[in-house]
């Protein structure tokens, strides 16, 4: 089996007079075990590699890949992107990026997690769902238990002279609870993505998974009211992923962001300051270079409200002109398709405010501790949203009854100029990371 | 794709540890994506996919391993993979394999590999010149063209072995409107299980205009209401609707993990009686259709509701050897990479006998939602939301102002209970499903229906 540098160095060395070729080659293994009913509900293994070749030629791209190609495979793709390039259109910003030795992050990679035995793994999922289910009385199913881990490698290389690569490790685990009272179910969830299996704390997992099913029993729906908001983590991070869309600069340049024309204007409160690092360990986004092998950065996509720039890869930073540069947010989904605009780390700078002074100050309001239809009912091009929600009334600095079956609605303009508080309780789930966000008031529909 | 001999040693070494039963997925996957954007065919991406999965099962549990290589070295390690999930065990015997046939469910005429690329091209910019030619406020189109063959073969311990090929077609709009500070989006994108055929019976410039006129349209919208009103959904809808509130709910693994709300409700009145809804792999080149699913069982037509009487729910073989009944042929899977998991294949309402003018005209006052972004659910709770991208305020019995911003929520049971009329109008609607951290093709339908009381979530009083 070739090595993936060799791979991608083939297909550069393919490349014919004129043409730029960069090849991206990644492999990985994966292991899921999955537990219910005290049982090895399921347990996957995954290995996979393959290489994904982008070809410019007089501005023209084209794009081919292949799953566990040989080195003549390799060079067969580098073949069908020539052909592919050939139909497409010239663009003068198609170019490739120039080698710059981006910093290694060893911590990346713990050797020791990618050791840790597949029993290992399988006895933590049946631990996690024997603590979901022998904790609260109401709480005796599970809808999923499940820890998982996988190592992988990247290798870029370009004729360009590039030539990277680097390994790391990753780990998760995801808890969804039932909790039953009479006739009635709730469900909880929670997870956490880490960069060892060790370092899960599967135990506050399952717990917070219990704890969030629980507390919704007995849920009523509310009547329709303008009123205070808390965001919780799990929901605010939710509408992080519409902010990253509508900040992605190839959506700016294409007309489809509604950010197109604030640069430098003042659009949320003096609380937001968002940024994306692929620099912290902090966050699992986190990596030495990006999709295209230029070096993690970091940018401050807001600074106290006022909007600074947009998140870049090469293509969009050359379009963008007046010398922007690529912040290193070349993402790709798999070896299958070229790079495009995406986040690393991506989070809302933590506050100073503790979790329960951010509900006396919403007393009577509302914390949302869930929001459902993100991807249908926010609009990252109009910035106007509609989401299901479910959260519980705030009475004092406290929760109280559990509410379900509503909506809450506004524009993204509307609910970062309306952050009037933030707490000190920053969390990175994934690579996505907020702290519990208070909005001074929104529309919340229900009877 | 691999010889018998060898799928019968894979098999052996996969069953070591005995299990209810073991299977061979093996796949090769070829495709053609170009993207049109800003104007230009910005890409063209061709590629080869190919890889092998074993499964080895035991009651609910398996273990599952897959590989990129096909040789005998790699699926051995596979198989072994695979069967180290179980406990130690008696090995079990492998039953001569036997060709299974079916009908041909999604027949092609033209060969979509076999038509050139630049003829592909040419669609593109023909959606591309279609959109922007509807209207000066059309500001920007994305054309995503895709096309992919699918060649699978399954084999089975208990003597299954089935080959069956997938074609796949796709074009989709996506266009943007603008009007001053307003941006409005509208989308249009029909599929099928066909050959080049599809394009010429829906071609580009016509799924353009759709798209083109739903973003231009919307840039006359008022805020949508908030609170509970009728709402009556255009043909389709109601389907994906189905899909998502009940459909979900109704996929034996979650009954079988009693996170369904229709749990032991088979038999029991729990929708409207005008509801008969059905999932059915068997329509012709429908884009969730199929021969065979990805366990091996024939695709068939399963009906879910009969005049709002619950009669079934959606089986893979695990669950139904669990359950002592068939499988329902609902054992589907993204690709050599997962195993199967319990999912829809085109879900539909089929049709009542009202009038869909009359059903409107009956109405006198909520939103009428001619296109919807998709949705969510929980099936234990049955609560779900779904994004409305295209709706109308009904006055009088009228469709009347656009308004956008607009969610439908509620809870399955009680909302397909609400159900008081079902026209005869039926249409498609063909989505992309998310479940387990898998996508598949899925198709839905139903006409016009209205919903007497729904909670609508908007800005507006």
């Amino acid at each position: 089996m070739p090595d993936l540098g060799d791979l991608v160095r083939a297909a550069v060395e393919a490349a014919g007079s004129g043409e730029a070729v960069e090849a991206y080659a990644e492999e990985s293994r994966q292991t899921e075990a999955s537990a219910l009913r005290g049982e090895v509900e399921g347990l996957e293994f995954a290995e996979s590699r393959g290489v994904g070749v982008r070809l410019i030629r007089d501005g023209r791209l084209g794009y081919a890949y292949a799953a566990d190609p040989s080195l003549d495979e390799v060079r067969i793709a580098v073949g069908s992107a020539r052909e592919n390039a050939a139909l497409t259109e010239p663009d003068e910003f198609n170019v490739l990026p120039e080698a710059e030795q981006a910093t290694a992050i060893p911590e990346l990679f713990r050797a020791d997690s990618a050791d840790v035995a597949t029993a290992d793994k399988v006895r933590m999922a049946l631990d996690l769902e024997r603590r979901l289910v022998s904790t609260d009385p109401r709480v005796t199913k599970v809808d999923l238990a499940q820890v998982g881990d996988a190592v992988s490698r990247v290798a870029i290389a370009s004729t360009v002279g590039l030539d990277v690569e680097y390994a790391r490790t990753d780990a998760w685990v995801v808890a969804v609870t039932l909790a039953v009272e009479g006739e009635e179910t709730q469900t909880g969830f929670s997870y956490r993505i880490a960069r060892a299996v060790d370092e899960l704390g599967v135990e506050a997992v399952a717990d917070e998974a219990i704890e969030r099913a629980v507390r919704m029993l007995g849920a009523t729906k509310p009547t329709t009211a303008k009123v205070p908001i808390v965001l919780d983590q799990f929901a605010a991070e939710e509408f992080l992923g519409v902010l990253a869309s509508a900040l992605n600069a190839e959506n700016v340049l294409k007309g489809r962001s509604l950010f197109a024309e604030m640069v430098g204007r003042k659009v949320g409160s003096d609380l937001f300051t968002l940024v994306d690092d692929g620099t912290i360990l902090d966050g699992p986004g986190a990596a030495p270079f990006d999709g295209e092998g230029v070096p993690s950065g970091r940018t401050e996509l807001f600074t106290a409200g006022t909007l600074n720039g947009f998140l870049h890869d090469t293509y969009t930073a050359a379009r963008m002109g007046s010398g922007q540069r690529s912040t290193g947010n070349a993402k790709r989904g798999s070896y299958k398709g070229s790079p495009g605009v995406g986040t690393s780390n991506f989070y809302l700078d933590n506050g100073s405010t503790p979790f329960a002074e951010l509900l006396r100050l919403a007393d009577g309001g509302v914390l949302i501790a869930e929001v459902t239809g993100v991807h249908s009912g926010a609009n990252p091009i109009s910035g106007e949203f509609s989401v299901g929600a479910t959260g519980l009334r705030i009475e004092g600095d406290a929760l109280g009854e559990p509410l379900r079956e509503m909506t809450i609605a506004s524009t993204l303009p509307e609910m970062l100029a309306g952050i009037t508080g933030l707490g000190d309780d920053l969390r990175f789930f994934s690579s996505v990371g907020t702290p519990s966000v208070l909005i001074g008031e929104m529309t919340l529909a229900g009877v | 794709m691999l010889d018998r001999a060898l799928v019968e040693e894979v098999l052996t070494a996969s069953r070591s540890r005995g299990g209810a039963f073991a299977e061979v997925f093996v796949e090769e996957t070829t495709g053609t994506s170009i993207r049109l954007d800003d104007g230009k065919v910005e890409e063209l991406t061709t590629g080869l996919d190919r890889g092998a999965g074993v499964r080895v099962t035991h009651g609910t549990s398996y273990g599952y391993a897959f590989s990129n290589r096909l040789d005998r070295d790699a699926l051995l390690l596979a198989a072994e993979a695979a069967s180290a999930a179980l406990r130690e065990g008696e090995a079990g015997s492998v039953v001569d394999l036997r060709m299974l046939e079916g009908p041909v469910t999604n027949a092609v005429e033209r060969v979509a590999a076999e038509v050139a690329a630049s003829e592909k091209v040419a669609w593109l910019r023909e959606l591309d010149d279609a959109a922007r030619a509807f209207s000066p406020e059309v500001t920007q189109v994305v054309g995503v063209y895709g096309d992919s063959l699918q060649r699978r073969l399954i084999a089975t311990s208990d003597g299954r072995w089935v080959a069956e090929d997938r074609p796949r077609i796709r074009l989709v709009a996506q266009v943007v409107a603008k009007r001053g500070d307003i941006i409005q989006t509208g989308f249009h994108g029909p599929a099928a299980c066909a050959g080049v055929e599809f394009i010429d019976a829906n071609p580009p410039r016509a799924t353009a205009e759709v798209a083109a006129k739903r973003a231009v349209t919307m840039l006359d919208s008022i805020p949508a209401p908030a609170g509970e009103m009728t709402a009556v959904l255009a043909p389709g809808m109601g389907g994906v609707l189905f899909h998502e509130a009940v459909g979900h709910p109704l996929e034996a693994d979650a009954v079988d993990k009693e996170a369904s709300v229709y749990r032991g409700l088979v038999g029991t009145k729990c929708a409207s009686e005008l509801i008969n809804g059905v999932d059915d792999a068997t329509i012709a080149n429908g884009w969730g259709s199929f021969t065979f699913d990805d366990e091996g069982t024939p695709g068939q037509r399963t009906v879910l509701f009969t005049d709002g009487v619950l009669q079934s729910f959606l089986y893979d073989r695990l669950r139904a050897d669990k359950d002592g009944v068939g499988s329902t042929g609902n054992g589907r899977r993204q690709s050599y990479a997962s195993p199967p998991v319990v999912r829809m294949t085109n879900t539909n309402i089929l049709n009542g006998s009202s009038s869909p003018k009359q059903v409107l005209a009956d109405t006198s006052s909520g939103v009428y939602v001619t296109s919807l972004g998709g949705g969510q659910v929980n099936p234990a709770t049955g609560d779900f939301v779904f994004g409305v991208s295209e709706g109308y305020l009904i006055e009088n019995g009228e469709a009347t102002t656009p308004v956008r911003g607009a969610n439908l929520i509620g809870r399955a049971i009680e909302v397909m209970s609400a159900v008081d009329a079902v026209a005869d109008d039926f249409d498609t609607w063909e989505g992309t499903c998310g479940k387990d951290g898998q996508n598949a093709p899925v198709g839905s339908g139903s006409p016009t229906l209205r919903i007497s009381k729904i909670t609508v979530g908007g800005t507006g009083a």
